[in-house]
């Protein structure tokens, strides 16, 4: 890696290490006056005193049988005089005290006279209320307790509460789940209490499995993205928000085409390969996702089956799966509310099989209490090509094409038939005619357009909410291409006046429209710079120059073959809970998605050489539905000094998915294409698959003394991939914390340290990630086959094998909080190591059994396992400027650890035993050879050769594990700014790893040489005589060259793989919130301008193409976006 | 104290809830699913009356050039063709180890034509397994398709232990056995061999049971257990199977030769339907140059090429020539038809009169019935445009030589016989040495294929490969 980006990352690392110290020191110089400052809860009386002689040196003198060890209060003074301070200690309690000089004697209150004791019963008062957030919207279910007592009362639906009773000299405090408490002297009629929203990041809410939590109280690895960060991303698929958020997760764009897939992966891969035969990609694990409660039908799989821009894009480097259209470009980022990602055992053993590589819990908006709200915003946005790639110009490109004719001591020739020196480019084209195909392509800039308007209120019982969104996003591509959508989000809620009845329907409506180019593409960058016009000059396309043929350079052809897509989703979250007592409340969860997909592509007479026309339409469908239910009973309860929080519930899901694929040939007139009818001969295709899934869960919460905490999640599953017998599984979890800094010890030890937690957690899940049906024999017809005398033959499909079962995932987490300066300052670290073993995997079988692999479990075992760290940090909050930054930062280490027989199975040149599952086979790269000219590499005996033998070496080849390509680091750190009206956000994320560089594009798919326009890095950097020290070997005129085989097999060697590290400022975004003034003189109620800004700038050490598309020069490049927008708020 | 008290609180509502929890989930009914995807059936589906089971059967015979009787793309007829004396290659990928005698373990000829086999004989298998004891099926049905299953059996077995030598003997289709299973001795396959032929001749009638000869009727397992009991020395049991083929079975030598291959050939005693809109008969699309100016794949030798007299008709109607570069390259032309379109329909032939006459030619001319011999020697050579054969009629030695001659003439580059007859008659060493470099005994089995061998680690190597 190039040091100079490590340094620069280092760097910027130091510098903001010592911003935030510098900071913290401000923070907490204030500590050291000589007023007193105490924060704890539940504390010894006797611990406060010492606390306060410590800091003020006064001394106290008091009878010690008075105060005891149990006597505990709350205090929170921050800043104040030893009187305001014993003031505080002291108030509510059976004590007096008096001051003389720098000593304070504490007595007990003389005991009640008979008299004051009747004129404390007239004392006591009836306390009434209304609690509302520091909107005015009335709170529902806050605690108001007296102070000192056990005396509490709950909120109803409109936010009032009555105590009776209540000494009129009490306090009360009141606590609402992500509020600052609150403490107010007892009085008659309190009027209209308001909350502040708390600050601390420990107590925000976050969305857990089944229900909220705070992280204060959380023994779960879990990260939560939310809506303000998500806004500011101008980004069109949610999943591409969550890029460098959150430590352990793992985004990969695929293309920077508008709706293309982004890959998802939580804390490495986990499973094997299912396919065994040759050269197929490897797995690669994506999380459960969900949705409002509701799994998401389709995940994440490509939704398109056709062969477009979109397909075409990115080689898949042996790791990715296929790739496609995402389905998750149908959900409206700007709806969203919340993403939270589940990472261990304890945060995701509820969800059981399927949370068994994380989960992605999606969480949309929902409406507030308060007055009807209208929101709009509207932005445009630039686009362009964020790292373009310079290719060779006229001059350039004919030079290097007349070297490699030079080096094969061949002629170009113009005869076409002279296979092997055909080369028109430098025989019969214009060789002064220069046309940039890069910028032509993908050269220009776009502008896009988003439109979210939002309409939201209710009262405390009734709220809702409805959203619309219109996105169009085009890419900088000739043609009328983007990717549309428009999505209608829902919610309504109801509470009833008893406020024992509450129901909660969410409804999304997604249409997406994507509408590409036919296959090519972008990868006609590479064309000849100085092919001729494609084009005759009324834009009909031109077929043939001079007599050479044009139909493989036809760049413009692709543009009329367009590909075009319609995507419904519609996802239905219908919530319904009933409190049968105070603590139990039975609900249900009913939720319902589908995703359907229309695609039709053509390939007109218009787009095709008259010569070989052939016209030919392609349909298909693809449908993907999810139903599911899920009762629940939930039950808490105060148990001594804790609460114990209970949840049992049931799951049953089925899914649903189908596919249909039509072609249909020899149309008469392009004008029929839209329809199947026209077609004279047509083909199909379809398949389709069930599978259903059922569990029980119990997941137990117990909290003692706001210190230690233990979770224990069971669970039974049911899937319907298994025979009979083997259907269900058990699995389970357990997690336990302690808050140390609630010790005592702690808090005088380390003052300084206002949180400090340490959480572990252990659990099981299974994986069912088999196809349905596999247990039984199956027959298939045989494809392609005609029949037999009038009999449609079908032969056996698989083997009969019952008895595979459940993949075994173990999860270990251990994590360490520690939160300083009343926790403005946050630091997570984490350690998990995950073990997936019992694996399913088609193990592969002597043929002598009929067919060469069945489906079963392998005592295979992958092991993901590292570190993870976070920061959150508020580094300066003044009433006009604030600054907060957060970081996080992870390293997953992947090793297969056991994998019996794996050299003698058909798995061996995918995997190696001790090695990343990512692990690449191919030749050992040695150099080019001055004398000869060629690539070199070692033979499995060590010598050096430059056609080395394909195969393993166990199979007499030369290929051995020359890379992987694991993660090594990756992480992210944003800063928020705010000043005044202004706000600036700043997001960077990083990110490390071997990978395939643009040299395997230029050996493998468009070999340097031949009629490809190449990267101008290559340029005169080719060996050209003996004697040459050069980095590439010399070039190759046609495939019959000398050069040609050892040019093949570069792109199979370690000469490709390098380190790819890159530092990325993956957001910017700036905004000003419209002055009071001015939103009071155009009658709104609030408003701002921003401007956002997605892949500004990029810092890395490769030096040709984007660093997430490193293997490729041609394919469509990650676009930079600008957006420029306005927020109404009516 | 409290604490302790609280855990097994806990402990106890957990393990309350848990039960509750698990009897709500182990519903079984809640996790049934249809019987079947809709792209597949179960194998009870597939066999739940006469005519659903007739396509797994159809499945057994369907001419899938990849798969089943083509051999892996008429490989078996090339691979033997260049092994012995026969046929000389153009395109050398895997040929030249066959033809110089240099194969390895690694060799993809003889991996596909050992995994074909196995998978085909799984089929065989599976249909055995469905219909057996299948109440659903008449005994009538489970007979006929039990004994037809058998013949196809024996046929890929006896070819699996002719190139192969000992071969795993896989009757099931249970993978938790069969993938163990070392190499059966030849003697045993035989046994399994004679005594399918014996189940199934008790099972078959001289009737064919669906149009044309595609399935086997009596007189293909006759012929097919005279093919094993000649390659088993068993003369008289040769001579009396194909004697009882050719007095009974109602076959005509067809006089033209250009129709031997045809559809509805009288010879055939067992020829599949193979051409489609999808596939012409591998041999033809191996042996036939592919256009106007291409050369062809495969060279007959000169050793084949001499064997013929010649004024034979069939160095006319079934080899034919081409001129290369100034050479004349001559190539097999028993199947004319590469194209998929082109007329008149061929059908691959497995079994047909002419070799039932070179059968008991050989157990007469064994048995000492010399005239016999000859006399269905010169039946064949009739056919051919050819006299009597020249030799002495009353020298075993030399009559034998004049069958084993018009057995090389005749039944070139069909099925494996060249090869196989050199070995078995113990003649080989002294024909290849004699004509070819790099023949050695240890050549006369291929080896087993080394991806095989890592996947069942008791399946040993034959001799002379590592």
């Amino acid at each position: 890696m190039s040091k100079r980006l490590y340094h620069k990352i280092l760097l910027i690392m130091r510098l903001t290490t010592v911003i935030l110290i510098a900071s913290l020191m401000q923070v907490s110089a204030s500590g050291f006056a000589q007023l007193i400052t105490i924060n704890r809860k539940n504390v010894q009386l006797k611990s406060v005193l010492k606390e306060i002689r410590r800091q003020s040196g006064f001394d106290f003198f008091y009878d010690g049988k008075i105060i005891t060890d149990d006597q505990r209060i709350d205090i929170n003074i921050r800043n104040v005089t030893i009187d305001e301070a014993l003031h505080n200690t002291f108030e509510g309690l059976n004590f007096i005290y008096e001051i003389e000089g720098k000593k304070i004697a504490i007595k007990k209150k003389p005991a009640p006279s008979l008299i004051e004791k009747v004129k404390s019963f007239f004392n006591n008062i009836n306390i009434s209320g209304i609690i509302t957030n520091e909107n005015g919207i009335p709170l529902n279910g806050a605690t108001i307790k007296v102070k000192d007592s056990k005396i509490l009362t709950k909120t109803n639906t409109e936010g009032a509460f009555t105590l009776n009773g209540v000494d009129e000299n009490a306090k009360l405090i009141i606590s609402f789940m992500g509020y600052e408490d609150m403490e107010v002297k007892a009085i008659k009629n309190l009027g209209i209490i308001k909350l502040k929203l708390s600050n601390n990041p420990l107590d925000e809410i976050r969305v857990v499995a089944y229900g909220t939590e705070s992280k204060r109280f959380s023994v779960s690895s879990i990260s939560t993205v939310s809506a303000d960060v998500i806004e500011k991303q101008p980004i069109t698929n949610p999943l591409l928000a969550l890029q460098g958020q959150a430590p352990g997760l793992t985004i990969s764009a695929t293309s920077g085409i508008p709706g293309s897939q982004v890959l998802v992966q939580v804390r490495g891969q986990n499973t094997l390969n299912l396919n065994s035969s040759v050269n197929a990609p490897k797995p690669y694990d994506q999380p459960l996702f969900i949705v409002d409660g509701v799994p998401f039908a389709s995940q994440n799989q490509n939704v398109s089956q056709f062969a477009s821009m979109v397909a075409a894009q990115r080689t898949s480097d042996g790791i990715s799966p296929s790739i496609g259209i995402s389905p998750f470009s149908n959900i409206n980022p700007a709806d969203i509310e919340s993403i939270s990602i589940l990472k261990d055992a304890d945060a995701t053993s509820i969800y059981g099989t399927q949370g068994s590589n994380g989960v992605i819990l999606i969480t949309t908006k929902k409406g507030k209490a308060g007055a009807t709200n209208f929101d709009v915003n509207v932005n445009t946005s630039v686009n362009s090509v964020g790292r373009p790639v310079q290719l060779l110009n006229t001059q350039q490109y004919l030079q290097l094409r007349r070297d490699a004719y030079a080096a094969d001591g061949a002629t170009p020739s113009s005869d076409p038939a002279d296979y092997n020196n055909y080369a028109p480019d430098l025989t019969i084209f214009d060789q002064n005619k220069y046309t940039n195909w890069q910028k032509l392509i993908y050269g220009q800039n776009t502008t896009n357009t988003d439109v979210h308007a939002s309409l939201s209120g209710g009262s405390a019982n009734n709220t809702f909410i409805i959203s619309t969104g219109f996105n169009r996003s085009t890419y900088n591509y000739p043609g009328d291409f983007a990717d549309q959508r428009f999505t209608l989000h829902s919610n309504q809620r109801h509470i009833s006046k008893n406020d024992r009845l509450s129901v909660s329907l969410t409804s999304d409506f997604g249409y997406g429209q994507n509408n590409s180019a036919g296959f090519g593409g972008a990868r006609d960058a590479i064309l000849s710079p100085n092919l001729p016009d494609l084009l005759d000059a009324s834009g009909k396309l031109l077929w043939t120059y001079k007599g050479v043929d044009l139909t493989s350079q036809q760049f413009y052809a692709s543009l009329l073959k367009p590909t075009k897509l319609h995507n419904y989703n519609f996802n239905a979250a219908f919530n319904i809970s009933y409190k049968l007592l105070e603590g139990l409340t039975i609900s249900a969860n009913i939720g319902y998605n589908r995703n359907n997909t229309n695609e039709n592509s053509i390939e007109p007479g218009v787009a095709q050489n008259p010569v070989y026309l052939s016209r030919q339409s392609n349909f298909s469908d693809i449908t993907f539905q999810t139903i599911n239910v899920e009762p629940q009973i939930n039950y808490s309860k105060t148990i001594g000094k804790g609460i114990l929080s209970a949840i049992l519930g049931a799951t049953y899901k089925k899914n649903t998915n189908s596919s249909r694929y039509v072609t249909g040939y020899g149309y008469s007139n392009d004008n029929f294409l839209g329809s199947v009818n026209g077609a004279s001969s047509v083909q199909a295709n379809d398949d389709a698959s069930i599978y259903r899934y059922n569990a029980g869960f119990a997941r137990i919460n117990y909290i003692y003394d706001q210190r230690f905490i233990i979770n224990l999640t069971g669970r039974r599953d049911g899937s319907s991939n298994f025979g009979p017998g083997r259907q269900f599984g058990n699995f389970g979890a357990v997690g336990a914390g302690w808050i140390f800094s609630e010790e005592n010890i702690v808090k005088k030890l380390l003052p300084i340290l206002s949180y400090g937690k340490i959480s572990g957690s252990y659990g099981t899940s299974g994986s069912d990630g088999v196809q349905a049906y596999q247990y039984q024999a199956l027959y298939k017809p045989i494809a392609f086959i005609p029949p037999f005398q009038g009999i449609a033959p079908s032969s056996p499909y698989n083997l009969y094998n019952p008895d595979y079962s459940w993949a075994l995932k173990k999860s270990l987490n251990i994590g360490l909080d520690l939160g300083f300066f009343n926790s403005r300052l946050l630091l997570n670290a984490t350690y998990y190591r995950n073990r997936e073993g019992n694996q399913l995997v088609n193990y592969p079988l002597p043929i002598q059994s009929g067919i060469s692999s069945v489906l079963g479990n392998l005592d295979a075992v992958v092991q993901n396992e590292g570190p993870e760290f976070s920061i959150t940090s508020t580094n300066i909050q003044n009433k006009d400027f604030s600054w907060r930054t957060t970081f996080n930062l992870s390293f997953n280490r992947n090793k297969l650890i056991s994998f019996p027989n794996l050299a003698f199975s058909s798995y061996s040149s995918a995997y190696a035993i001790g090695e990343p599952t990512s692990v690449v086979y191919g030749y050992k790269y040695k150099g080019v050879n001055p004398t000869t000219g060629l690539f070199e590499y070692y033979t499995k005996n060590g010598e050096v050769t430059s056609n080395p033998t394909y195969g393993l070496a166990t199979e007499g080849g030369d290929q051995a594990a020359i890379s992987d390509q694991q993660i090594k680091y990756m992480g992210g750190f944003g800063n928020t700014f705010s000043y005044k009206q202004f706000s600036l956000y700043i997001f960077c994320q990083f990110s490390s790893q071997n990978a395939p560089n643009y040299l395997a594009e230029v050996y493998g798919s468009s070999l340097i040489g031949l009629m490809y326009n190449q990267p101008l890095e290559v340029l005169n950097n080719y060996w050209k005589k003996p004697g040459d020290i050069a980095q590439l070997q010399r070039l190759g005129s046609s495939y019959s060259s000398i050069s040609t085989s050892s040019a093949l097999s570069f792109a199979q060697s370690s000469g490709v793989y390098r380190d790819v590290t890159y530092l990325r400022v993956k957001t910017a975004s700036l905004s000003y919130k419209l002055p009071v003034s001015f939103i009071n003189k155009v009658h709104i109620k609030g408003g701002s301008v921003f401007m956002n800004a997605q892949n500004l700038l990029t810092f890395t050490n490769i030096k040709v193409g984007d660093p997430e598309q490193p293997s490729t020069f041609s394919s469509f490049p990650m676009q930079r976006v600008l957006a420029f927008g306005l927020n109404l708020n009516f | 104290m409290i604490m302790k008290k609280i855990f097994s609180d806990i402990n106890k509502i957990a393990t309350g809830l848990l039960f509750i929890g698990l009897t709500l989930a182990s519903c079984k009914k809640l996790i049934e699913i249809p019987a079947n995807p809709p792209s597949s059936i179960t194998q009870e589906q597939q066999f739940a009356d006469s005519l659903t089971s007739m396509s797994a059967v159809a499945g057994v015979y369907a001419y899938n050039t990849g798969n089943g009787f083509a051999y892996s793309d008429g490989a078996l007829t090339y691979i033997t063709g260049l092994s012995s004396d026969e046929l000389s290659y153009v395109v050398d990928n895997d040929n030249q180890q066959f033809y110089s005698y240099t194969l390895t373990p690694l060799n993809g000829g003889i991996s596909s034509i050992w995994s074909y086999a196995y998978q085909s004989i799984y089929q065989v298998n599976a249909v055995l397994n469905g219909i057996t004891n299948n109440s659903n099926l008449s005994a009538d049905f489970q007979k006929r398709i039990t004994a037809e299953m058998k013949v196809v059996r024996a046929l890929y077995y006896f070819n699996l232990i002719n190139l192969y030598g000992d071969a795993p003997l896989v009757t099931s289709i249970d993978y938790s056995t069969t993938s163990h299973i070392p190499r059966t001795p030849v003697a045993t396959v035989y046994d399994q061999i004679k005594a399918d032929l014996a189940d199934a001749r008790q099972n078959l009638t001289a009737n064919y049971p669906s149009a044309g000869r595609a399935r086997p009727n009596l007189y293909t397992a006759i012929a097919l257990q005279a093919k094993v009991n000649l390659y088993q020395k068993n003369w008289q049991s040769a001579y009396n199977e194909a004697d009882s083929v050719i007095r009974l079975g109602n076959y005509v030598l067809e006089s033209t030769l250009n129709n031997v291959f045809l559809s509805g050939s009288t010879e055939a005693i067992w020829q599949l339907p193979a051409k489609s809109s999808n596939y012409a008969v591998s041999d033809a699309r191996n042996f036939v140059p592919s256009s106007a100016t291409a050369a062809p794949n495969y060279l007959i030798t000169d050793f084949l090429w001499n064997a013929f007299e010649s004024k034979d008709r069939r160095l006319q109607n079934w080899t034919a020539s081409k001129v290369v570069n100034g050479r004349t390259l001559n190539y097999p032309f028993k199947y004319k038809n590469i194209s998929t379109t082109a007329t008149p329909v061929e059908d691959q032939m497995i079994f047909r009169l002419a070799e039932i006459y070179l059968i008991r030619a050989e157990a007469a001319a064994h048995l000492n019935d010399l005239g016999q011999a000859l006399a269905d020697v010169n039946k064949i050579r009739a056919r051919a445009g050819l006299e009597n054969s020249p030799v002495n009629p009353t020298s075993q030695i030399a009559v034998l030589g004049a069958v084993m001659l018009e057995r090389q003439t005749e039944l070139f580059c069909e099925w494996g016989n060249r090869w196989y007859d050199l070995k078995r008659t113990g003649t080989a060493a002294a024909v290849l040495g004699a004509e070819k470099t790099g023949y050695t005994d240890n050549a006369s089995l291929y080896p087993i294929p080394q991806g095989q061998r890592q996947l069942n680690k008791s399946l040993t190597q034959n001799p002379g490969y590592n």
